[in-house]
């Protein structure tokens, strides 16, 4: 299988500030790969640049053998964007806006109406087709958001962040949807900071922090990378100094490293089951309640944790 | 060319999906233009009206009040003194002539007589009350002037022999000046424009093509929100991951917001046609010219506005201030002659200025196309400058 | 009471953070108000009341006889030379070409033989067909080309009287045997000229007398001002309601709903903080324009109250606008076009004095027109006695409003939690 898409050392400075610091990897046709990053590493940015919105600084990306750069339009025919907010006109209606969008694509006449037909049926809305998009709700907003972007059954898709801010049932119904797209033979971007949609999703997944791609991989090879370790989570009473207490665990034998998140330390360790009770007496001592305790396998979560020192989720 | 139309599709549904368009497009126009021309004719006095107390119930202060009722520019409404001192505090009227008891032929005759005329302070009618008054005035009391010099000549050459004499004479010759002034030849003629098919001059056409120019440039100013929507919600960042030109979005965008201002337009000047029975059809051919550079002047500007504001509520704000500024200072609300010289000379930067020039050419003064070349000339000027800077300077978001 | 002042002061900050809502609010009102002073001459300070002066006219004298000399002399006279500008031409056509393109005011065409169609021939005491001036007017400025007219009538209106008055005169002589009939010619030239400036001065004088103004001087931008802020107060009033629906959107309205406070409070609440930020637009203004066009306003006081209480009558309009629409977006459609027909129907672009009656009862729907007429009454010197009456129709005016919008929100839920 050929790349469909390879990003050549891109970068994209702003004035003095860096977005993206010369980043390169490739997807293969018929893949799902996640840029996992949180809020701010240049997700949003890479996507641009790949959607031909901004010209790099320097660098270049080739999607189905055209560059981004040299040929924007041809690239453009080739994806489908479904971008991080609603951009979608709220007092059209769904098949307005659909049918707006497929003729920016190209389409006409009856291969557009068939398209927006299969569309609408793909994301579910065919019965409220002719109704405004203002008057739906933030799921249905959103299914319509992706609908525009398959239109013109691109080969490759760009996803940015597509769950954000909406409920655990519309989310769900976006993931499947994107494995059936998948399923399909369709190629997929997807940026996220959610590490369970990464995981989920992702046949690679490449984890980009400050501009870096920091990482890059299947899941497999990227977990490897945390080594054997294994990571311990406890959850302790919002009364007490998990600082404290995380700063007294990292003198216990065996532990690599603690990492606080409000009242959660999460403890990296080659072996959780050893370290427990020592971990649990540490807390007794000092008078610390630990509510849970979870083990986990090693994770996405975890190895972002292991390059950055901090949670996906600051 | 079919995404061209797309967006102008869009453009059209997504304008007039709200009812208050409407408000903008049609309603307000034509309420300001029927206003502010006085309504239709027939319906409504434009003169100003004057209220007249009459306390000397005199053949001449009928004559007076006779006088005043056919000129052309006052309507006088006889009152007693305290309505009108009522109406005139309330300021409802701007002026109130006092006629004295003692107004009449006889003490005309014996001497000087004086009037009061009370006006609101600083008031162009009062003003205008005040010279009909005194031309009328001047009228009357000229054929007694004339009476009495001519008994003066007569007296001069010989001696009347008694007072009854001397008043047969004077009436003999008051009445026979009455009569010579009263059919004395028009000798001043007026005309307005110079064309075949004349054009008769009428106040209302100013508010015609004023209130067209104002109620058309704000919508065409209004694109900007157009940008500023589509930059809001992203929509414009989208259309740009397609296969789409920038300059393909524009010339939708501005197709339609142009071929709605021409629709607007049209529909105005068809009121002033049968509604207000102006001249506005006699040169087809003027009309479309001055009527389109108008709009691609103001689209030109609406253009790069766009590419300045910051948000829809900005934008909004700004295509309704910088349309009525613009159209005031352009003439459209008031004559320009009202200027003072350096504003008039200052005011050509801005193309209401022009379109209403252009336009007044057709409606008021019937010219023809080469007519309004130099003034649609400015205005493509004007389309071209701004459509360049809106065009150098878009951003999308 | 603590709370709703300080839902007030909120909104009243928020208003004044809102670059776009300022346009409207602060910049509108004064660039019109400069515009309309210009076109009314009140900032050059001219010395015709009416702004005109230079006015361009061109004259054509065609006329052998004395008569066109003299018109053209008055039009050269020194008394009008501030008024109009001169121009002499000897081509007809060229004048009206002038006309047609703008360039001038009106032409003056004195034709040939207009002497002698008054003045009789000495010799043959026989005067000759009557031939008019031809007055060729530009029709887009009416009033300079009506001055032009007025200059041209007044000459026109001596001359006849002065040949009347010769004639009838020399007649009476003639027929009372005083004279014969051949002296009667030169007699009529002589007496024509004399009784002519008889006519100038009237037996009848009138005097203008001006509504008494002792304390206030009267500039007309004192009374354009008022009327732009009062329109772009009904902006800020329609403004403020639709943060009302924007807050409804955004969350934050059901968030207060379910704060210890009840709905008429958060109402209340709202409704001050519009009535703050019209009450700082309004002294903003007046103040600005104090200070920048040397505006007298008129009793401090009286102003101050007559202010206040036309942002309540406005602010009822906006809370009425908000209770009517939907979306924010509609309420800022809305109050735009309310803003425009409130401003010509309560008289802020020209005086309503003059329109029928009809109209006059339905300016005073407005906050503009009681407004309007309460500033002009305080510019010319009056007090809070003489206002009494537009404050009291304003309060009500207020009043009635926030009742019906009360009943309205409460029916529609806007403010249910």
């Amino acid at each position: 299988m050929p790349a469909i898409l390879e990003v050549q050392q891109l970068v994209k400075k702003y004035g003095d500030k860096t977005a993206v610091n010369g980043i390169s990897f490739d997807i293969q046709a018929g893949e799902i790969f996640s840029l996992l990053g949180p809020n701010g590493a240049g997700k949003t940015t890479t996507i641009s640049v790949l959607s031909t919105l901004y010209v790099p600084t320097s660098g270049d990306a080739v999607i189905g053998g055209h560059s981004v750069v040299k040929e924007p339009m041809a690239v453009r025919n080739l994806i489908g964007v479904v971008p991080q907010d609603l951009a979608l006109y709220e007092d059209l209606t769904a098949r307005e806006n659909l049918s707006f969008w497929g003729q920016m694509y190209n389409l006409s006449g009856k291969a557009l109406n068939a398209r927006v037909d299969q569309v609408l049926e793909q994301i579910g809305l065919k019965d409220r087709a002719n109704q405004r998009v203002k008057t739906f709700s933030g799921g249905m907003k959103r299914r319509v958001n992706i609908g525009v972007g398959l239109l013109h059954q691109p080969r490759l898709l760009f996803m940015d962040e597509p769950t954000v801010g909406i409920d655990p049932q519309s989310r769900r119904a976006i993931l499947d949807s994107v494995k059936d797209l998948n399923r399909q033979g369709m190629t997929v971007l997807y940026t996220t900071h959610y590490m369970e949609e990464a995981q989920e999703l992702s046949d690679r997944v490449g984890i980009i922090d400050h501009g870096d791609l920091i990482a890059l991989g299947t899941q497999g090879e990227l977990t490897r990378q945390v080594g054997e370790y294994e990571a311990l989570q406890l959850h302790i009473s919002e009364m007490d100094d998990s600082e404290a207490l995380a700063q007294a665990l990292r003198g216990v034998e065996g532990v690599v490293r603690a990492d606080v998140i409000d009242h959660n330390i999460t403890l990296i360790t080659p072996e959780a089951e050893k370290i427990l009770a020592p971990v649990v007496s540490r807390a007794n001592e000092r008078g610390i309640r630990i509510h849970t305790v979870t083990i986990q396998e090693p994770n996405l979560e975890a190895v972002f944790l292991h390059l950055t020192g901090r949670a996906l989720r600051d | 060319m079919k995404k061209i139309l797309a967006i102008f599709q869009k453009e059209t549904i997504l304008r007039f999906t709200s009812p208050i368009e409407w408000l903008f497009f049609l309603i307000l126009p034509l309420f300001f233009t029927f206003v502010l021309a006085g309504g239709t004719a027939g319906n409504m006095d434009t003169r100003t009206r004057l209220a007249v107390v009459d306390q000397a119930n005199s053949t001449l202060s009928a004559q007076l009040i006779a006088g005043l009722e056919a000129s052309g520019s006052i309507r006088p409404d006889v009152k007693t003194l305290a309505e009108a001192e009522d109406e005139f505090s309330k300021r409802n009227v701007s002026a109130v002539l006092v006629i004295p008891p003692d107004f009449t032929l006889e003490k005309l005759r014996e001497g000087a007589l004086a009037l009061d005329l009370r006006q609101l302070p600083n008031n162009l009618n009062s003003l205008a009350a005040y010279q009909t008054v005194q031309t009328i005035l001047g009228r009357l009391s000229s054929s007694v002037e004339i009476a009495q010099q001519s008994v003066q000549a007569a007296e001069d050459l010989r001696p009347f022999e008694n007072d009854a004499e001397r008043a047969a004479y004077f009436d003999a010759a008051l009445d026979a000046a009455q009569t010579e002034l009263s059919v004395a030849p028009q000798r001043v003629a007026t005309a307005q424009a110079l064309v075949e098919d004349p054009v008769e001059y009428d106040p209302r056409a100013n508010s015609s093509a004023g209130q067209l120019i104002t109620w058309v440039f704000i919508p065409l100013f209004g694109i900007s929100v157009t940008f500023a929507y589509e930059r809001a919600t992203g929509t414009l960042r989208r259309l740009l991951t397609t296969p789409t030109r920038k300059a393909t979005y524009l010339l939708g965008t501005l197709l339609a917001a142009v071929f709605w201002a021409l629709v607007q337009m049209l529909l105005l000047v068809l009121f002033g046609i049968f509604v207000m029975k102006l001249n506005w059809g006699h040169s087809p051919a003027a009309l479309a010219v001055i009527l389109t550079a108008s709009a691609l002047a103001a689209s030109a500007i609406g253009v790069a506005m766009g590419a300045f504001v910051k948000t829809e509520g900005q934008a909004n704000g700004l295509s309704i201030m910088l349309g009525m500024v613009m159209a005031l200072l352009g003439g459209c609300w008031y004559p320009l002659e009202l200027f003072p010289a350096v504003v008039q000379q200052a005011v050509k930067v801005l193309p209401t200025r022009w379109a209403m020039q252009g336009m007044l050419d057709i409606v008021l003064r019937g010219q023809d196309l080469s007519a309004v070349l130099p003034e649609a000339a400015v205005l493509l000027g004007f389309a071209v400058v701004f459509y360049a800077i809106g065009i150098w300077r878009f951003r999308y978001e | 009471m603590k709370k709703i002042l300080l839902l007030g002061w909120k909104d009243l900050t928020l208003a004044f953070r809102d670059k776009a809502a300022l346009i409207l609010m602060l910049l509108a009102p004064f660039a019109l108000t400069l515009g309309l002073g210009l076109v009314t001459g009140g900032l050059s300070g001219g010395s015709s009341s009416s702004g005109l002066s230079d006015i361009p006219v061109v004259l054509v004298n065609q006329d052998a006889g004395q008569l066109g000399g003299e018109l053209v002399n008055v039009f050269q006279s020194a008394e009008l030379a501030e008024l109009v500008a001169p121009q002499v031409s000897g081509d007809a056509a060229a004048a009206r070409q002038l006309v047609d393109d703008d360039q001038t005011a009106a032409a003056v065409i004195i034709p040939a033989g207009f002497t002698a169609g008054i003045i009789p021939d000495a010799g043959t005491g026989q005067s000759g067909a009557a031939v008019q001036i031809e007055l060729y007017m530009n029709p887009s400025r009416p009033t300079s080309s009506g001055i032009v007219q007025a200059i041209v009538d007044q000459f026109v209106n001596q001359v006849e009287i002065g040949r009347v008055g010769a004639q009838v005169t020399v007649s009476g002589l003639i027929v009372s045997g005083r004279i014969q009939p051949q002296q009667a010619a030169a007699l009529g030239e002589q007496l024509g000229a004399s009784q002519a400036q008889a006519a100038d001065s009237s037996r009848i004088t009138l005097t203008g007398v001006e509504a008494d103004s002792p304390a206030v001087e009267f500039n007309v931008l004192a009374y354009m001002a008022p009327g732009m802020a009062l329109m772009f107060l009904m902006f800020t009033v329609s403004n403020g309601g639709r943060t009302l629906l924007v807050e409804k959107a955004h969350g934050t309205l059901p968030r207060l709903l379910v704060a210890p406070l009840s709905p008429a409070q958060v109402l209340l609440g709202k409704m001050f903080g519009v009535f703050l930020t019209g009450t700082a637009q309004m002294l903003i203004l007046i103040v600005a324009s104090t200070l920048l066009f040397q505006l007298k306003w008129g009793n401090p006081m009286a102003v101050l109250a007559l202010v206040l209480a036309c942002v309540v009558g406005a602010v009822g309009w906006g809370m009425l606008i908000t209770a009517l629409v939907k979306t924010p977006g509609q309420a800022a459609s809305i109050g735009s076009a309310v803003m425009l027909i409130f401003g010509i129907l309560g008289g802020s672009f020209f005086d309503i004095s003059i329109l029928p009656a009809w109209f006059r009862a339905a300016s005073r729907i407005t906050p503009n027109a009681w407004g309007l007429d309460g500033f002009g009454r305080l510019a010319a010197g009056g007090g809070l006695m003489d206002i009494l009456p537009d404050i009291t129709g304003l309060l009500a005016m207020g009043v009635v409003l926030f009742g019906v919008s009360l009943f309205l929100f409460m029916r529609r839920g806007v403010i249910q939690r």
